[in-house]
């Protein structure tokens, strides 16, 4: 197998409505993921992060470009392309009337695993998504969290070279999140390949080893979140409240980004101590802390994740 | 020598209809309502008009078997629009004609019970003959094939599943309660028969009630149903595997 596991570029889609003009939703994404790195797609809704997973995993054509997986172009190859892939859909959701275990049992099967594998391989995703409690209850039971591990055991159960995962996270708890999270871990320590969407910005630098944000059907930077977080000309950032008006006076000591009436402000250890008589002076209540992914998302793209 | 096209590939179709039936079984009352309207109907004709109750049996299986294509078209828009399965299965080893394939044949499985209560009620009231007994095998089969490889294809075309629901009642009661299914094809004007003739579901009926009473057709009216019927079939099944490759990787 080549080292990349995914290579695309200049990837481009234009989805052409009934009504009303074209969406550009990919304006030229180029990108590569080596064998067995995790690498999260970081960006707001609507950024171009399903739509371009959607073209990896051979279920959208792209109007130009290439994307090949582990050398198979997935347009002209797409019958290459699948048995080594397996997709975590956005708000995919189960077989209502089948059972957890029932779920990842029989999409191995239909992937044409024999039945003794297929058995030993769904015990052991059930277990690592910790379902084992309601893995033989329909699905319909389920809260939307179990739902959601139950759709990424079927596809960690695969044990496929490249899985896309779909904001796989989405409606789990905080402690259901981390076993995911240490899972795929694990499978990448194994020698799968993972490309994740996400907007949850703690996911992006807890799980990736490099991640892309995505802005308007564009790749606006890549790299390591350390990388990104060195980018943004500070290791501390200052949030000073009811700045909106001040923004001049905090100029001076590094970037500063205005987020409701809240002015954070990035600024080099050695300033610290000067910002925050600044503060003082005028009143403000100044908070102090680690420089992070947000204020890398901030200053890429000029507005917060959440922000529609 | 190479073929100039592909060969559809069923690879993962027999385990994923078996899935699909699983899933269909676990509602096991819907399986048996599917059946409202065919007794409905036996029980009006035994009531009015006892002489044509073997026709309205032999009628009520196609039916069945019709009304299948409906349930196809149902779950195949369900499992896409709201349960985004189809990515699941799509994106995986299973090749896009066996998804089709193993969604039309899940469901058959799970609704072949009560079509078979029909077929012991056909076997009680029915006067069956080598050829009637032949031709109900091989019609069922066919307007099976036509109709759940016209669901599967009618289930693409929808992003809502309350259109779905209103478009696949009327089209499906049209093509199989209107022309004569459950009644003698001699009660349908003769001006309009050629067009019951084609039309599946009752093509097959119409060979059906020839071969219980000969004589009903006449010879070309029987070669008209009759190759109408394979000839649909037969298309609108390449036309759905088609279909089925070329809507898996959307443009």
């Amino acid at each position: 197998m080549p080292p990349e596991a995914l290579n695309a570029v200049d990837v481009r889609k234009t989805y052409r409505l009934r009504r009303g003009p074209p969406v550009e939703a990919l304006s030229g994404v180029s990108m590569t993921v080596r064998a067995g790195e995790r690498v999260a797609l970081l960006g707001r809704n609507g950024a171009g992060k399903t739509t371009f997973l959607r073209i990896a995993a051979t279920l959208l054509r792209p109007t130009s470009g290439s994307v090949e997986v582990f050398g198979h172009e997935v347009s002209r190859e797409p019958d290459a392309v699948r048995p080594m892939i397996a997709v975590v859909p956005q708000e995919g959701k189960p077989f209502f009337h089948l059972t957890p275990r029932e779920q990842v049992y029989t999409y191995l099967r239909a992937r044409g695993l024999d039945r003794a594998t297929a058995h030993a391989r769904t015990s052991e995703a059930i277990g690592e998504m910790e379902l084992d409690e309601v893995a033989d209850r329909l699905s319909i039971t389920l809260s939307g969290g179990q739902r959601q591990r139950t759709m990424v055991a079927t596809v960690i159960a695969t044990g496929a070279p490249l899985l896309f995962l779909d904001e796989p996270t989405i409606g789990m708890d905080p402690f259901a999140r981390r076993g995911v999270w240490e899972s795929l871990r694990a499978l990448t320590r194994r020698g799968s390949t993972i490309l994740l969407t996400t907007h949850y910005l703690d996911e992006a630098e807890a799980l990736s080893d490099r991640l892309y944000i995505v802005e308007r059907g564009r790749v606006l930077i890549a790299g390591t979140a350390e990388t990104l977080k060195q980018q943004v000309g500070g290791t501390l950032r200052v949030s000073i409240s009811d700045g909106a008006t001040m923004g001049e006076t905090f100029a001076s000591f590094g970037s500063a980004v205005l987020d409701g009436t809240t002015l954070h402000v990035i600024v080099d250890p050695k300033r610290l101590l000067e910002i925050l008589n600044v503060a003082v002076k005028a009143q403000r209540t100044a908070t102090v802390g680690p420089v992070t992914l947000e204020e890398a998302f901030l200053r890429t793209v000029g507005r917060s994740i959440d922000e529609d | 020598m190479a073929l100039p096209f592909a060969l559809p590939n069923f690879r993962g179709a027999a385990s994923f209809s078996a899935t699909e039936a699983r899933v269909q079984l676990h509602e096991g009352i819907a399986v048996f309502t599917s059946m409202i309207t065919q007794f409905v109907v036996l029980i009006f004709v035994w009531v009015l008009a006892r002489s044509i109750l073997p026709v309205a049996i032999l009628g009520a299986i196609i039916f069945s078997m019709f009304t299948l294509g409906q349930r196809v078209l149902n779950e195949a828009a369900y499992v896409r629009v709201d349960h985004k399965l189809n990515e699941l299965y799509l994106a995986s080893p299973l090749t896009p004609e066996s998804y089709f394939l193993g969604i039309a044949v899940g469901v058959l499985l799970a609704y072949l019970g009560p079509i078979l209560i029909l077929v012991a009620i056909a076997v009680l009231w029915v006067a069956f003959t080598p050829l009637l007994a032949v031709e109900l095998v091989a019609t069922s089969l066919a307007v099976w094939l036509f109709s759940s490889s016209m669901g599967y294809v009618l289930s693409t075309l929808f992003r809502d599943m309350r259109a779905i629901w209103s478009y696949a009642s009327i089209l499906y009661n049209l093509f199989g309660v209107l022309p004569p299914v459950f009644y003698p094809v001699g009660l349908f004007p003769t001006a309009l028969r050629p067009i019951a003739l084609v039309m599946p579901p009752s093509a097959a009926a119409g060979l059906l009630q020839d071969a219980l009473r000969p004589g009903v057709l006449s010879s070309s009216d029987v070669v008209l149903a009759a190759v109408a019927l394979a000839v649909e079939s037969l298309v609108m099944f390449g036309v759905a595997l088609l279909w089925a490759r070329r809507t898996a990787q959307e443009r």
